[in-house]
């Protein structure tokens, strides 16, 4: 607990630090006009993202928000290295991502726990040997299964799990070997609305712990606004950023009265403002 | 954080269902019962049927009968031909099946690795596929003489192309987003074979082990059928030719029980390492 605490304070003050600097050093990841042309079946172009450009500083929680289709989880795929670039670059830490960056995590849509492992060798998968001494794995993987509540649950194969606890596996095994940035791709999207509002509450309440920079990706707009720091919306396709709103809403959060908290009717109404206008425009050309 | 949440419960443990299986339990015992005394009398009165028939209508040297085989048998174990006989096949089994069995699997997985390698190969291997392999069992006399080689290779033959298209197969559907979160999490080339990509296999890869296990015997039998001075398949051939029915059963008899304990063997061993999976559904087929 001692050691979390300890990131926690130097992260939370290398935040403060990049918001009065705002300088380039202070970024964690940089996307340059990002551009993904998918090639069609039928030798036709698609093109995925066009320019995108964003710049994240360290301990951020930034969520990515879109119709679905717009391209949202590729950009995380091209944040990560698994699919190359067809234009633009991607820096990490200033210097340039060229093939698969190994210091992101990823949570995925779909847990994707691996089902032949016991949900602790899940978690441990990511505590390479090299890294981590015995010990040091043990204490890593004890406090992540207990800050998730999964204690008891250590031995279970994850078919033997519920969804909602497959979810909190999946994003503790990507938290456990603490990668400086975490992706998350939709991680919430198919659990019933009660689970998703716990699990939400969790990861703010580990984020507040471990101050990782996370990027999220939703097409939940109240998702996206409770969680974040800094809303990016991304237009259908081609994938364009559309706008980028500050949340000004306090932390720690509450989830469960989200609504109440000052700030979120306003950064709601900006964003929901920014889709009412991409539904008109859609609903003109379509008429 | 475990006390105040996690509200649904894992999928284990008891449920309504496993009640309502107890109180039917004793229905269920019944059954199980009638369902093997039923296996019996028929099993038995095929034997007895088989006995009465055997001299009275129909000629003995047809179809032998159960008394005579079973004396054969005991005759044939006792001068320790037919123990001879069996070693020879077993041996021929014993060095032919894992070499097929373990060539098949690493070039299934080596073809699922490698784009251009599959690419080149695989029409080529599908139409080696197209061959009738028991028909290329002369050619291996002609290479590896009448000893227990060319049967070995003609095991080694049958054997591999079952793990081989198995495996491929099993390869060919995996999930790519396995490898990639191997991959990201920093998972070493080692790591990623023997600890994502085989288990995640390995249910293909068991379906290939197991249905090639007939067909090894099947492979020694025909070798030695063609030329060979020992082993089971000589001395059903043999005893075929001088009419001694009784011991043409006595060998197939042998050759089945082989067939069960090595079945038996794998069924062992794939409970063992598939034990993550609720349950395997095997597609087997039978030679």
């Amino acid at each position: 607990m001692e050691r979390s605490h300890q990131v926690a304070t130097r992260e939370s003050s290398s935040r403060d630090d990049a918001e009065k600097a705002q300088g380039a050093n202070r970024l964690v990841i940089q996307v340059e006009n990002a551009t993904k042309i998918f090639q069609t079946p039928d030798q036709g172009r698609m093109i995925a993202l066009e320019r995108i450009t964003l710049n994240v500083p360290y301990g951020e929680f930034v969520t990515v928000v879109g119709p679905s289709g717009c391209g949202k989880s590729t950009l995380l795929k091209l944040i990560a290295g698994l699919t190359p670039l067809s234009g633009g670059r991607i820096l990490y830490q200033g210097s340039e991502v060229r093939g698969l960056n190994t210091k992101v995590g990823y949570v995925p849509q779909e847990s994707k726990l691996f089902p032949w492992l016991t949900l602790e060798e899940n978690v441990a998968f990511g505590l390479d040997s090299k890294r981590y001494s015995k010990q040091q794995r043990e204490h890593q993987l004890r406090h992540f299964i207990n800050l998730a509540g999964l204690t008891g649950f250590e031995k279970y194969y994850p078919a033997q799990l519920s969804g909602g606890m497959g979810k909190r596996a999946s994003i503790i095994r990507a938290l456990a070997y603490e990668p400086p940035v975490i992706l998350m791709d939709e991680p919430f999207g198919p659990l019933d609305a009660q689970t998703r509002m716990v699990l939400q509450d969790e990861l703010l309440k580990i984020w507040e712990q471990q101050r990782q920079t996370i990027i999220f990706v939703t097409h939940d707009l109240v998702e996206a606004v409770a969680l974040a720091d800094r809303v990016v919306v991304i237009t259908h396709r081609p994938g364009r950023v559309k706008d980028v709103i500050q949340v000004p809403m306090q932390r720690p959060r509450n989830i469960f009265e989200i609504h109440r908290q000052e700030g979120f009717d306003e950064a709601y109404g900006r964003l929901w403002n920014i889709f009412r206008n991409e539904l008109n425009i859609r609903n003109n050309s379509n008429g | 954080m475990a006390k105040e949440m996690s509200p649904e419960r894992p999928r284990v443990g008891a449920s309504s269902e496993d009640v309502a299986i107890s109180e039917t339990s004793s229905f269920f015992w019944k059954r199980s019962l009638w369902v093997t005394l039923l296996r019996t009398v028929i099993v038995a009165g095929f034997l007895l049927l088989w006995e009465i028939a055997s001299g009275r209508w129909i000629e003995p040297f047809l179809i032998s009968s159960p008394s005579r085989i079973f004396s054969s048998m005991m005759n044939s174990f006792q001068s320790g031909d037919l123990l001879q006989h069996t070693w020879v096949t077993f041996q021929e089994i014993a060095i032919g099946f894992p070499l097929g069995a373990i060539s098949g699997i690493a070039l299934g997985y080596w073809f699922g690795r490698s784009q251009l390698l599959a690419e080149i190969f695989e029409p080529i291997i599908m139409a080696l596929n197209g061959i009738p392999r028991t028909a290329l069992a002369p050619l291996f006399i002609v290479w590896l003489g009448i000893g227990i080689w060319s049967k070995v290779g003609v095991v080694f033959l049958l054997t591999f192309f079952l793990n081989f298209f198995n495996t491929y197969a099993g390869m060919r559907q995996m999930d790519q987003e396995y490898i990639d979160l191997a991959r990201l999490m920093g998972a070493s080339r080692w790591k990623l074979t023997f600890r994502v990509i085989l288990p995640a296999i390995s249910p293909y890869v068991f379906t290939g082990i197991r249905t090639s296990i007939p067909f090894s015997v099947i492979g020694a039998i025909v070798g030695e059928f063609i030329a060979a001075t020992e082993g089971v398949g000589f001395f059903i051939r043999l005893s075929a030719g001088i009419f001694k029915t009784a011991d043409v059963f006595v060998g197939i008899i042998v050759l089945m029980l082989m067939v069960i304990a090595m079945d038996k063997v794998a069924d062992l061993i794939e409970k063992r390492v598939l034990q993550w999976q609720t349950h395997t559904e095997h597609v087997r087929i039978q030679g």
